[in-house]
C-alpha cells in the first residue's frame, strides 16, 4: 500500500514537471510516433512486393505490430533506464537513491518515469482495431482480460531483460551499447517466429523472450490454434524474467562502488 | 546506547590501470591488470548518542568511503558496522529512515520542482505523519529561514540557499542521526554560520548525534568536541579537539622580517639545542618558527642579538597548522 | 594534420577501453544480420527475384550495410549537442584547430576502429552460416572503398548538421532520434530504396540519405554495374560537397550566438 502511495505522489510531481517543458512533451511524442512510421513503412513498402510472409497476411503482421506497441509503451513509460550507467553510476545520484527507505529499483522507476510513452500504446490499438477490422476478428468478453494480462506479461519481459542488462553496470565500469543494440533484437519478437532458423526461434522464445512480447500473445487473437500454448505462457515468462532482473539488481547493489572512487 | 559502533571495518575496491600505447590496449582487451586498494583499513570507533563528530582527512584518506558504508550505500568488504541498532546495509530500507544524509556536493532535492514539493514527497517516502511534519518542520524552517525559498524550484536557487534547503530536507523524519559530507563546501561565511548555529541547536534539542566531514576546520572548531583523523585509511587520532590542541599546539609561532636575506642553515645554528622548527615565508626575508611557550624568551633573543628585524609576530597554532603538522609527521601517539 | 591524426589514434584508444562493446557488439551485429535474412527468405518466399535482386544478393546487401553501418554511425551529433548545451563548446573554440574537423576525426577513429574490430571479425563470423557472395573483381572492391568512405563523410556531415541545429533548438534528443529514424529507413539500410514505389524514389533522388547505405551496398552486391556505378559514386560526391554550405552557414550562426550568449 505504501508504494502505491508513492507511486501517485512521484506520479504527480512528474505531470508537474513535465507541463513546465510542454514543447519537449510534444517533440517527443513526434519522435515516438515516427519511430512506429519507421518499421509501418518497412512493413508497408514489403507488402507492396508479396501478399504473404511465410503464410501470414499482410493484416495478420500488422496487428502483430500493434499488439507489440502496447506492452512496449508501457515498458517505455516505466522503465526508462537507458542512462542508467550514465545518471546513476558515473554521476553517483544511486548513492541519493540508496540513502532512501524504498526500494531502489522502485526508486528509479519512479523518478525517470515517462508517462508519454504510454501515446505509443494508443497508435498500437489503432493500427489493431485497423487489422482487426479487415481481418474481421471477433472477441469475447474476456479476451480485454486476456489483454491486459499479455500486455503486463509483455512488458515485465521487456522489463526483466532491461532491468538486467542496467545491472551490469554493477559489475563492470565500462560504459556499454549493450542496451541500444538489445532495442534491436527486441524487435524480431514482432514477425511471425516461424520465419526464423529454430536457433534464433529458441532464442527469442527461452533466452531473449521478445517473442512473448509480440507474436506469441497476438496469435491468441489472431486465432492461430498452434501458438496458443506459447500465448498463455505470456505472463508467466513475464513473472519469471523481472523475478530474475530483480535478483540480479539486489545483488547488484551489494556491489556498487559508490560515485568518484 | 551508542549510534555508531565500528569494529575492523574494511573496504577494499579493484583498481584497473591501463597499459601505455596502442600495444598496451590491445592486451588490455583481453587481461586487465588491476591492484586492490584498501580505502578504509581496519578501523573501529564508537560514537555516542548526542556527539557532534568532525571526521577529517585529506581527500581520498576514506571518509566518504566511510560514510557511504555507515549509511548503507556500500557494502563493507569486512568487520562490523551497527548504526542505530541495525546493520545498515542489510535492512538498509528500514535503517535509513532512522538517518538523514546530506552531500555538500550532490543534491537531494529534485531539481525542477519548487522545494516543499520536495519536502512533501520526502515525507511520503520517509512516512511522517502530518502532525509530526507540521511541528517539526515549522520550526525547522524558521530557523534555517528558508520560508521564503519554498516555492521556488531548486535549480533557480543560489547555493546557500539550496544548501539550507538540503538540511530541512534531510531532517524532515527528524532522524536521531545525522550525516553531513562537506556541507559548507563552498559557502560564504554568513550561510556557514547560519548552518553551524542551526546544527548546533537541533543537536541540543533533539540530541541529535552528527558525523560531519569537512575541509574546513573552523567548522570543527565551531562545532566538535570530538575529532576522527583518518589517513590513507587508518584513523591516526581519535579523541577531543582540545586535547589535541594541547598536545600538538602547545608552544607559539614567532614570525620574523628580517632587514635582509637569511638562511635556514643560520637560523638552525643559531637556534641549535632548542626545540624550534623554523619555516619559511613568503619572502626571503621573512622566517617563522614554531616554539614551545617555555622557550619563547630564550629564541627571540639570541635571534634579536644576532640579526636586525623590522618586524615581528607572535601567534597561536592554529588548528588548521596543527593538522597539516600532524599529516606532515604522521601518526599520533595518545 | 598530426593533431587530427593524434585525434583518431586517441578515440582508437577510447574505443579499446569500452571493451566489452565489442564481444558483444559482433554478436549483436550477427544476429541484426541473421535476423533480417530470415525475414528477407520469408519475403522472398518462393521468388527467385525481387526488383532485380536475387536472395543471394539481398543476404549480402543485409549483411554489408549492417557491417558499413558500424563504420560510419557515430553519435557526435549528440556530442556536439551536450557539448554545446553544458557550455563545454566555448573552451573547445578557442583551442587551435577546427571544431567541427575535430569531431570529425574523432568520428573516424571510433569508425576505424569498428570497423576493424566489429565488422571485419563480424562479417567473417556471418559467413560461417549465411551463403554470402562477394565480388572477385578488385574493381568493384575499388569502388566499394571509395563509396563507403563518401558514406562516412555524408553521414559525418549530416551529423555535423543536426549537432548544430540542436543549438538552435530546445529539444536535442528528439530532433537527434528522429534524424536517426530518417537516416535507417531512407538510407536503404533496412530497405533497398530499389523496393520503395517509383514516386517515393523519385522524391529520394533529392535527398542525401541513399549516399549513406544504399550506393556502397549496391556496389558491392554486384547491383550496380557499369554507368550506375559511376552514377552513385558522383551522386555521392555531389552531396558531400553540397552538405558544406549549410553546415558552414549555420556554424557561423551558432558561433555568433554562442559569443553573445557566453556559452
Amino acid at each position: 500500500m505504501f508504494y502505491v502511495s508513492i507511486f501517485f505522489q512521484y506520479m504527480a510531481q512528474y505531470m508537474k514537471t513535465k507541463l513546465q517543458y510542454r514543447a519537449d512533451l510534444l517533440v517527443e511524442f513526434i519522435s515516438d510516433l515516427m519511430s512506429q512510421a519507421v518499421n509501418l513503412v518497412f512493413l508497408l513498402v514489403v507488402f507492396g512486393h508479396t501478399s504473404l510472409l511465410h503464410g501470414w497476411t499482410r493484416d495478420e503482421i500488422l496487428f502483430i505490430y500493434g499488439f507489440f506497441l502496447v506492452p512496449y509503451a508501457v515498458f517505455g513509460a516505466f522503465f526508462n533506464l537507458w542512462d542508467f550507467n550514465e545518471r546513476y553510476i558515473v554521476r553517483g545520484e544511486m548513492d541519493r537513491v540508496l540513502t532512501r527507505p524504498v526500494h531502489s529499483l522502485f526508486q528509479i522507476i519512479l523518478e525517470r518515469m515517462e508517462l508519454e510513452s504510454l501515446l505509443g500504446g494508443v497508435t498500437g490499438i489503432i493500427i489493431m482495431a485497423y487489422a482487426s477490422a479487415r481481418l474481421s476478428l471477433s472477441f469475447h468478453w474476456y479476451d480485454i482480460l486476456m489483454f491486459i494480462l499479455f500486455v503486463l506479461g509483455g512488458a515485465f519481459i521487456y522489463a526483466g531483460v532491461f532491468v538486467s542488462l542496467a545491472t551490469i553496470s554493477f559489475w563492470s565500469d565500462a560504459r556499454t551499447s549493450i542496451m541500444p543494440m538489445m532495442y534491436n533484437i527486441s524487435n524480431y519478437g514482432r514477425y511471425p517466429i516461424d520465419i526464423y532458423h529454430r536457433v534464433i526461434r529458441y532464442i527469442l522464445t527461452w533466452i531473449l523472450p521478445f517473442a512473448f512480447v509480440g507474436v506469441y500473445p497476438a496469435s491468441y487473437f489472431l486465432g492461430k490454434k498452434e501458438w496458443y500454448g506459447y500465448a498463455f505462457f505470456t505472463p508467466i515468462m513475464g513473472v519469471i524474467f523481472f523475478g530474475i532482473a530483480v535478483v540480479l539488481w539486489n545483488a547488484g547493489v551489494k556491489r556498487y562502488r559508490g560515485a568518484g572512487n | 546506547m551508542n549510534a555508531i559502533e565500528v569494529e575492523n571495518l574494511r573496504k577494499e575496491f579493484k583498481s584497473y590501470s591501463s597499459r601505455s600505447g596502442l600495444i598496451g590496449a590491445f592486451r588490455d582487451l583481453f587481461t586487465r591488470n588491476y591492484k586492490i586498494i584498501r580505502a578504509v583499513n581496519d578501523i573501529s570507533f564508537t560514537v555516542k548518542q548526542g556527539e557532534i563528530v568532525g571526521y577529517i582527512g585529506e581527500n581520498g584518506a576514506g571518509k566518504s568511503t566511510t560514510i557511504k558504508m555507515l549509511t548503507g550505500i556500500l557494502t563493507p568488504t569486512a568487520g562490523k558496522v551497527i548504526v542505530n541498532g541495525m546493520n545498515p546495509h542489510k535492512e538498509r530500507e528500514k535503517f535509513v529512515r532512522t538517518i538523514g544524509v546530506v552531500f555538500g556536493q550532490r543534491s537531494q532535492l529534485w531539481w525542477d520542482i519548487a522545494v516543499q514539493e520536495s519536502f512533501r514527497l520526502l515525507k511520503k517516502v520517509y512516512r511522517v505523519s502530518d502532525e509530526d511534519y507540521r511541528q517539526h518542520m515549522e520550526h525547522i524552517i524558521e530557523a534555517l529561514d528558508i520560508g521564503p525559498l519554498l516555492d521556488k524550484p531548486v535549480r533557480k536557487l543560489s547555493l546557500g540557499q539550496r544548501m539550507r534547503c538540503e538540511l530541512a530536507a534531510a531532517l524532515i523524519h527528524n532522524p536521531p542521526l545525522l550525516f553531513l559530507d562537506e556541507p559548507t563546501i563552498g559557502l560564504d561565511v554568513l550561510v556557514k554560520l547560519k548552518i553551524r548555529q542551526f546544527l548546533k541547536e537541533i543537536n541540543e534539542k533533539y540530541n541529535t548525534t552528527i558525523l560531519l566531514t569537512t575541509h574546513d576546520i573552523s567548522d570543527i572548531e565551531a562545532l566538535c568536541e570530538r575529532v576522527i583523523m583518518l589517513d590513507e585509511g587508518k584513523i591516526i587520532y581519535d579523541g577531543s579537539l582540545k586535547r589535541l590542541k594541547e598536545k600538538w599546539g602547545e608552544g607559539k609561532q614567532i614570525q620574523f622580517t628580517f632587514a635582509g636575506e637569511i638562511t635556514f642553515h643560520a637560523l638552525r645554528e643559531l637556534t641549535n639545542g632548542l626545540q624550534v622548527i623554523w619555516k619559511k615565508g613568503e619572502q626571503d626575508n621573512v622566517w617563522t618558527a614554531q616554539v614551545p611557550s617555555a622557550l619563547l624568551p630564550e629564541v627571540i633573543g639570541r635571534v634579536v642579538a644576532r640579526y636586525s628585524i623590522q618586524d615581528m609576530n607572535i601567534n597561536e597554532i592554529s588548528t588548521e597548522e596543527i593538522i597539516r603538522n600532524i599529516y606532515e609527521e604522521g601518526v599520533v601517539h595518545g | 594534420m598530426d593533431k587530427y591524426i593524434e585525434m583518431i589514434r586517441i578515440r582508437f584508444l577510447m574505443m579499446l577501453a569500452y571493451r566489452t562493446n565489442y564481444y558483444t557488439g559482433i554478436l549483436i551485429y550477427a544476429i541484426n544480420i541473421a535476423a533480417y535474412y530470415f525475414l528477407w527468405s520469408a519475403i522472398y518466399g518462393s521468388k527467385s527475384t525481387m526488383q532485380g535482386m536475387s536472395m543471394a544478393q539481398m543476404t549480402t546487401y543485409v549483411a554489408i550495410s549492417w557491417m558499413a553501418r558500424a563504420f560510419y554511425f557515430n553519435n557526435i551529433d549528440r556530442e556536439i549537442a551536450m557539448e554545446i548545451k553544458e557550455g563545454r563548446v566555448a573552451t573547445e573554440l578557442i583551442r587551435p584547430y577546427s571544431y567541427l574537423g575535430m569531431k570529425t576525426m574523432q568520428g573516424l577513429g571510433e569508425g576505424i576502429f569498428r570497423l576493424l574490430f566489429l565488422s571485419l571479425p563480424g562479417i567473417f563470423l556471418v559467413a560461417l552460416f549465411l551463403p554470402l557472395r562477394f565480388p572477385t573483381d578488385v574493381h568493384t572492391w575499388m569502388f566499394f572503398t571509395l563509396s563507403i568512405a563518401l558514406s562516412f563523410i555524408i553521414n559525418s556531415e549530416l551529423n555535423l548538421l543536426a549537432g548544430i541545429i540542436a543549438f538552435f533548438t530546445l529539444n536535442n534528443e528528439g530532433l537527434l532520434r528522429a534524424k536517426r529514424f530518417v537516416i535507417d529507413l531512407f538510407s536503404g539500410l533496412i530497405l533497398p530504396i530499389s523496393f520503395y514505389p517509383d514516386w517515393a524514389q523519385e522524391a529520394m533522388k533529392y535527398f542525401p540519405f541513399q549516399g549513406i547505405s544504399y550506393i556502397p551496398s549496391m556496389i558491392v552486391t554486384g547491383s550496380f554495374q557499369g554507368q550506375a556505378i559511376l552514377h552513385g559514386l558522383l551522386f555521392q560526391l555531389v552531396w558531400c560537397v553540397l552538405l558544406l554550405i549549410p553546415i558552414q552557414l549555420l556554424w557561423r550562426a551558432a558561433k555568433k550566438q554562442l559569443v553573445i550568449q557566453g556559452g
